[in-house]
């Protein structure tokens, strides 16, 4: 006799659609911003980043921000930061 | 009619070896969930399909009293455990819980469950022998049901959201109730602020139970040098939270001894501690070390009232349990709920 089992599974489309910030085409005269996770060596890992992307574009200036702990979500303060003063943002864990 | 998608398979053991091949199982066999078992857990719980039950701060995925349903039955729950699973879900929902770092960091935590009140007999919960091991259904499939919900619906797979470098054996299935009958003391949800008749979980992102022995001293002073020694372990050692999960015999020489919950918590503080110097040498703290190092204390947690003290386990052995949380600053603290 045939069952009907069901999905247990929640897929990541049934999240609330959050909207895209707009991309950017080069970052010319544009400023960097660089979120760092909290782990040891994620410092190292996004100065290199900023030395390649430093090599290729005149950037205007570099923001670096540094969550206060690898465990938690970035604070909204610096999130607002971020959003207000950066064109484009990287961020990396090193761990 | 069931909200979530249908795979119509030739037979029950099909059913079992499907659940393996899509990736929905935690490596053991689960009871494969059809509409029919998915009403009953929803009816106990008395909550629709689509109502929204839980969401994960972080990723912000919703998750579906179904999907719980769902998951309950495929880990071998009955229908009545559903307000507990519920009641500790919301709890690993609050925020001072960090719920996504718990169940994705390489700390590699469980989530360790603590069943009180009289909800504990009434649906065969354990507390006595053997609290932390297996045979019993409430416990085994409650902290089962906890963790195919982190892998099903929160996307917690090992190798994807889940970075663990070690994990530990909690993963499976980490729930206990306190064995209240042998607590001289209040229990742990009335510490925690609920009535004494309510039935409650708590919820802590725990590494496993460290033992305890100490079988010789006989003596209140004997068993917190050794409750303190372990709290004080290198390897452990953080400003977080701590649970001491207390066998009937220790608790009943400390009672016996004079001693109150507020005072073993202020004892256990005061001994967890190691030097500035210990820590460096560790690498728990950065830097070399300088001499004044080697006299500059620091303690377990923040104060003694980050230990938490439950009562469980068997009637005969001097083996306590401390369990030091996930977290290794105050990251993730322990939540209570009251199960309704």
């Amino acid at each position: 006799m045939t069952l009907k089992i069901l999905d247990p599974t929640v897929s990541a489309d049934e999240a609330a659609a959050v909207a895209v910030a707009k991309r950017v085409t080069d970052l010319d005269g544009k400023v960097l911003g660089l979120l760092h996770n909290g782990k040891v060596n994620g410092e190292r890992l996004l100065e290199h980043v900023r030395e390649q992307l430093a090599a290729r574009y005149r950037l205007r200036d570099v923001v670096i921000v540094r969550k206060a702990s690898a465990s938690r979500v970035a604070d909204d303060a610096d999130l607002d930061r971020l959003a207000r003063e950066c064109d484009a943002v990287v961020t990396a864990i090193g761990d | 009619m069931a909200l979530a998608a249908e795979y119509e398979v030739a037979g029950w053991a099909e059913a079992v070896e499907t659940y393996f091949e899509r990736g929905w199982t935690d490596g053991l066999p689960v009871v494969p969930a059809t509409a029919d078992a998915v009403r009953r857990f929803l009816d106990a719980a008395g909550r629709a399909p689509g109502e929204v039950v839980l969401t994960e701060p972080t990723r912000r995925r919703s998750i579906t009293a179904e999907k719980i349903a769902i998951n309950a039955v495929l880990a071998g729950c009955r229908p009545e455990y559903m307000p507990v699973l519920l009641a500790a879900l919301d709890a690993m929902a609050d925020p001072a819980f960090t719920l996504h770092g718990a169940i994705t960091s390489t700390g590699g935590s469980a989530t360790l469950v603590v069943v009180n009140g009289p909800i504990r007999p009434r649906l065969g919960f354990n507390a006595g022998g053997n609290v932390f091991g297996p045979g019993w259904r409430a416990n085994a499939t409650i902290g089962r049901a906890i963790r195919l919900v982190t892998l099903n619906c929160l996307g917690a797979q090992p190798g994807l959201l889940d970075r663990s470098t070690q994990g530990h054996p909690g993963k499976y299935s980490y729930c206990i109730a306190e064995l209240e009958e042998e607590n001289p003391w209040e229990p742990l949800h009335v510490d925690r602020g609920l009535p004494r008749g309510a039935s409650a979980v708590t919820v802590f992102a725990a590494e496993g139970p460290h033992n305890v022995l100490s079988h010789y001293g006989e003596t209140a002073d004997a068993i917190i040098v050794a409750l303190a020694d372990t709290m004080a372990c290198l390897g452990s050692f953080s400003p977080g939270q701590s649970f001491v999960v207390l066998a009937p015999e220790h608790v009943r020489i400390l009672a016996r001894d004079g001693w109150t919950k507020p005072r073993l918590r202020e004892a256990l503080y005061a001994g967890a501690r190691r030097t500035r110097a210990d820590l460096k040498r560790g690498g728990k703290l950065e830097g070399a070390v300088a001499p004044a190092d080697e006299a500059a204390w620091v303690h377990r947690g923040g104060g003694p009232e980050d230990i938490h003290l439950v009562v469980a386990g068997g009637g005969a052995g001097g083996h306590s349990a401390f369990i030091p949380s996930w977290s290794r600053e105050r990251n993730s603290l322990a939540v209570t709920r009251e199960i309704r």
